[in-house]
C-alpha cells in the first residue's frame, strides 16, 4: 500500500521553502545591499524599486528580511543542534542507568525547566555579552531540558525491550547498547519535538532580538527588524507587516510539516 | 431440529485492499445460528480477523469488501450507515480481543469502563447500573466485585481482565458475541476456565459466538461446528466431533497434528540424555528478586526462592508453571541480568543464548538481519575474517531454516516465525552450549509454532546444545524434553523425567496444570452429537 503524504506536511514544507529560498537569496546577496543607509528614502511605501519599502534610514527592507532569514535559520538550527546534543545525552543517561543518575540529571534539568526559558536565556546573554555565538548556545541550554525529558522516556519504554535484555545478556557494552540499539529508536520520536523546538526557538530568538540582546546592528533577524520597527509602525506599517508575515510562514510552516509528521503514525 | 434459526449468515463475502491481487477473502459462505459457538480456525494472515471485523463493521478504512453480504438478525449489515451499524454494535454484537489491556482505558476504574457501555446504550438511573455491573461481574467469577470496581486495567491479571471484558461483552445481553483469540496470551489454567465461563454464558443468555482461534484442538470443548480457513477461503467445515476424530481435509490434519504437536508425526528427536554426560550449568539454592525504591527506602521483593538444578550437555529440560511462577525471573538471574541474592550459579561452560516469547520486541526495529546477525560477535569483541563472516552467517541461518536474501531485511518485513528464527540464529552464532527458550511458541500459530519446534530439536541434535525449554504448555514439555522442572510461586516444587512427572504427579501445582490441559484439549462428547 502507498503511504499518504498528509497534506498538513505538504503546505508546511512549501512554507518552509520560501524562507529557505529567502535565506539563500540573502547568502547570494540578491538585491540592494541590506545595510547600506539612504538619508534621500527613508520610510518609502512598497515601490518597484523597494519591493516591501524602506525603513527610517532608508534601508530596504526587501533586502534586510532576505539577511534577516538567514539568521533566523542559522540560530533555530544551530541552538536545536546544541539543545539536542545536550538532551540526548543527558536523557539517555538518565533513561537507561536510572536511580541515582536519573534524580540528578532531572533534578538539574528540572531546575532550569522552573525558569521562563527566555528570562534564563536573558539572563545568560546579559552576563557574557550579546552576540550571535552566544545567543545559540544559551537558548541551546535552556531548550536542553525539553529533549532529555522526551529522551528519557522514550528510553524507560525502550530499554525493557526484549532486544535490549539479548543485548545485555550478550554482554554489549551500555555506551553501544545506547548509541546502536536505543538511539535509533527512539530518534523517530523526538522528531516532531525537534520541528516544535525549531519553532520555539525562533520565537525566543525574535523576542530576545526585540529585547535587544538577540543580534546587534548592523545584522538583523526577524525579531530585531521588528524592534527596530516599532516606533514607525503607523506611519509605515510595511516595516512590521512583511517581517511579521515571515515570521508568521516559518513558524507555521514548523507546524504543520510536525503535524503531518505525527499524522503519519 | 427442522427448524434452524439463523442469526447470522454470510454470503460470498470476498474483501481486498484497493487491489486485485490484495485480496484477503475470497467468496467466504458461513452461517451461525442461534446459541451455536461456531470456531473460525486458521494461521496468522488467513483472514480470520478481517472476517470478524467485516462482521462488526470495524474495518480498516483502506479495505474494500467487493462483493457478498452479511445478514445478521434480518438486517443486511453491509447497508446499514455507520450510525445504525454503531447501535448494533455494542447492544447486539459485542466483541472480545486477545490483548486485554489494550482493551481497557488503562485511566478509568473497572465500573467507569463498564459504566460507559451502558450509558452509551440504556436509559438506566445510577442505582441501577451499578446493580447491573456488580451483578454480571458476580456472574463472570467475581465474587469480590465491589472490591474489582475500584480497580484499575493494571491491578488486575491477564485472566481477570479478559473476565471485565466479558463481563462488558455480557452487559447489554447481545446477540452475538465475536471472541478473537480470548485465550492466546493466558496459560492453560486461566484460558480454561475463561472458556467455560464463555460457553456457560452462551448457554445462559442463549447467545451465539463466533470464536476465532490458531489452535484447532483448543475449540474441541468449547465449539459445536468449526470452519477452517487458508489464505482467505474457506477450505473445511463440519462439527466439531467429525473434524477433531476424522479430519478429512489434509490441511485440517496438519493443523491438528501441529497443535497437538505429536513427536511421531512430526518427527521431533531430542538428544536423550546420558548419565555420563557433563554437567554445564549448575544452580544452587538461588534466591533471586527486583529492587524497588519507595522514596529514599529499597524494597527488595525477592521472586524465586532456593531453586536448585542442573544441566547436562546436550539435555534438553522443561520447566514449566503457571504465569507469575518466577520462570521469567529465573531466566533473568540464570543469564545474569539480575544479581541473585544467595545462591551459586556454577560450572557454567560455554556460552549461553537466550529465546523470548515476543517476536515483535525481540529484534530490534532499526536494524537488518545482518546487523542482528553480527551483533553478538561484535558485543563479544570477536573479529573475524569476511569470508569466515559470511560462511559462519550462512550455517547459522541455514540451521533455522531461512534463506539468505532475507539478511537485507528488517524486522517489520518478517513475520512472526521468521523473526523467532532470526532470534534463534543470533544465538547460534556464538555456538552457544545452552540455550534457554522462554516460552518460544507461545505467540505463534500452531504451525509456525511446530516448525520452531522442530528447528529446536534440530539444533540439540545436530550441534549437541542443551535447551532448557519454558512454557506452560504440557504438549510442547511432553514432546520436547526428556526432564521436567515444576515451578510454583517462585519455587520449585517438583522434578523429575517427564514421563513420569506427567503420568504420576505428587505436587498440587501439577494436578492442576494437568487437568486444565485436559480438559483444555478435551475431545468433544460424542453424544452431544448424537442427539441432534
Amino acid at each position: 500500500m502507498r503511504k499518504k503524504i498528509s497534506p498538513y506536511f505538504i503546505v508546511g514544507s512549501i512554507f518552509l521553502l520560501v524562507i529557505v529560498l529567502s535565506c539563500i537569496l540573502g547568502l547570494l546577496g540578491a538585491g540592494p545591499d541590506p545595510e547600506k543607509t539612504n538619508s534621500a528614502s527613508k520610510l518609502m511605501a512598497p515601490s518597484m524599486s523597494h519591493l516591501m519599502g524602506t525603513d527610517n534610514l532608508g534601508r530596504d527592507v526587501f533586502a534586510r528580511v532576505l539577511s534577516a532569514s538567514k539568521y533566523t535559520l542559522l540560530i533555530s538550527f544551530a541552538g536545536v543542534t546544541v539543545a539536542l546534543v545536550i538532551g540526548t545525552v543527558a536523557g539517555m543517561l538518565a533513561g537507561y542507568f536510572g536511580g541515582i543518575w536519573d534524580r540528578i540529571i532531572m533534578l538539574l534539568g528540572n531546575s532550569v525547566m522552573c525558569f521562563p526559558g527566555i528570562l534564563l536565556a536573558l539572563v545568560a546573554v546579559a552576563v557574557s555579552g550579546p552576540s550571535l555565538f552566544n545567543v545559540i548556545w544559551a537558548l541551546g541550554l535552556v531548550f536542553a531540558p525539553t529533549f532529555a525529558r522526551v529522551y528519557r522516556t522514550e528510553v524507560i519504554k525502550i530499554k525493557g525491550r526484549d532486544y535490549i535484555l539479548h543485548a545485555k545478556i550478550l554482554k554489549v557494552n551500555p555506551i553501544r547498547i545506547m548509541a546502536v540499539h536505543i538511539f535509533p529508536n527512539a530518534f523517530a520520536q523526538i522528531i516532531p519535538a525537534i520541528v516544535i523546538g525549531l519553532a520555539n526557538m525562533t520565537l525566543s530568538e525574535s523576542a530576545m532580538s526585540y529585547l535587544g540582546l538577540g543580534v546587534q546592528p548592523p545584522k538583523a533577524s526577524y525579531g530585531k527588524i521588528l524592534s527596530d520597527a516599532q516606533s514607525y509602525i503607523t506611519a509605515a506599517p510595511w516595516l512590521v507587516i512583511f517581517p511579521s508575515l515571515m515570521l508568521v510562514i516559518y513558524i507555521l510552516g514548523l507546524y504543520f510539516i510536525s503535524e503531518g509528521i505525527r499524522g503519519d503514525k | 431440529m427442522s427448524y434452524i434459526d439463523y442469526i447470522l449468515k454470510v454470503n460470498d463475502l470476498s474483501l481486498d485492499f484497493g487491489s486485485e491481487s490484495s485480496k484477503t477473502l475470497h467468496d467466504i459462505s458461513f452461517d451461525l445460528r442461534k446459541g451455536e459457538i461456531l470456531g473460525l480456525i486458521g494461521n496468522s494472515g488467513c483472514g480470520k480477523t478481517m472476517t470478524s471485523l467485516s462482521v462488526s463493521g470495524l474495518l480498516p478504512k483502506e479495505a474494500r469488501i467487493t462483493s457478498g453480504n452479511i445478514i445478521f438478525d434480518g438486517k443486511d449489515l453491509l447497508k446499514l450507515s455507520e450510525k445504525e451499524m454503531r447501535n448494533i454494535r455494542g447492544k447486539e454484537i459485542a466483541m472480545i480481543f486477545q490483548e486485554p489491556y489494550t482493551a481497557l482505558d488503562p485511566l478509568k476504574t473497572v465500573y467507569k469502563n463498564l459504566e460507559e457501555v451502558l450509558t452509551e446504550h440504556e436509559d438506566l438511573t445510577k442505582d441501577e447500573r451499578r446493580q447491573r455491573i456488580t451483578g454480571m461481574l458476580r456472574r463472570v467469577g467475581f465474587e469480590d466485585a465491589d472490591i474489582i470496581l475500584g480497580r484499575y486495567p493494571h491491578e488486575l491479571s491477564g485472566g481477570q481482565r479478559q473476565r471485565v471484558l466479558i463481563a462488558g461483552a455480557c452487559l447489554l445481553k447481545p446477540k452475538l458475541m465475536i471472541a478473537d483469540e480470548p485465550t492466546s496470551s493466558l496459560d492453560t489454567v486461566t484460558s480454561m476456565s475463561i472458556l467455560e465461563l464463555i460457553k456457560s454464558l452462551c448457554a445462559e443468555f442463549r447467545m451465539s459466538v463466533l470464536f476465532i482461534s490458531h489452535d484447532l484442538s483448543v475449540v474441541g470443548g468449547i465449539c459445536d461446528r468449526v470452519i477452517v480457513m487458508q489464505s482467505g477461503k474457506i477450505v473445511d467445515s463440519g462439527n466439531t466431533f467429525d473434524l477433531l476424530y476424522n479430519p478429512i481435509n489434509p490441511y485440517t490434519a496438519g493443523l491438528l497434528s501441529n497443535s497437538r504437536l505429536d513427536p511421531k508425526i512430526l518427527d521431533l528427536k531430542f538428544n536423550k540424555p546420558s548419565f555420563s554426560s557433563e554437567c554445564i550449568l549448575r544452580v544452587t539454592g538461588l534466591s533471586a528478586g527486583y529492587e524497588s525504591s519507595r522514596g529514599f527506602r529499597k524494597v527488595r521483593n525477592e521472586v524465586i526462592h532456593d531453586i536448585t538444578f542442573k544441566i547436562l550437555n546436550g539435555e534438553c529440560i522443561g520447566l514449566i508453571g503457571s504465569s507469575g511462577c518466577g520462570k521469567t525471573t529465573l531466566t533473568r538471574a540464570v543469564s545474569g541480568l539480575i544479581k541473585p541474592t544467595s545462591g551459586t550459579i556454577s560450572d557454567m561452560k560455554g556460552r549461553l543464548g537466550v529465546v523470548f516469547q515476543d517476536p515483535v520486541t525481540c529484534l530490534n526495529p532499526s536494524h537488518t538481519v545482518k546487523w542482528h546477525l553480527e551483533e553478538p560477535l561484535k558485543a563479544n569483541h570477536i573479529k573475524l575474517a569476511p569470508s569466515e563472516l559470511i560462511k559462519v552467517t550462512r550455517s547459522s541461518l541455514e540451521a533455522v531454516g531461512l534463506e539468505e536474501k532475507i539478511l537485507g531485511r528488517k524486522p517489520s518485513q518478517l513475520s512472526g516465525g521468521q523473526r523467532q528464527r532470526v532470534a534463534i540464529a543470533m544465538c547460534l552464532m556464538l555456538s552457544p552450549s545452552l540455550i534457554i527458550a522462554d516460552e518460544p511458541l507461545s505467540s505463534l500459530d500452531t504451525t509456525s509454532g511446530a516448525r520452531i519446534l522442530d528447528l529446536l530439536s534440530k539444533i540439540n541434535r545436530e550441534r549437541n546444545t542443551s535447551i532448557l525449554l519454558i512454557s506452560h504448555n504440557l504438549r510442547v514439555i511432553r514432546a520436547a524434553t526428556s526432564y521436567v522442572l515444576v515451578m510454583d510461586n517462585g519455587r520449585i516444587v517438583e522434578d523429575g523425567p517427564t514421563l513420569n512427572v506427567l503420568s504420576d504427579p505428587k505436587s498440587e501445582c501439577t494436578k492442576k496444570l494437568l487437568l486444565a490441559e485436559e480438559k483444555l484439549h478435551q475431545n468433544p462428547d460424542r453424544n452431544q452429537f448424537m442427539t441432534e
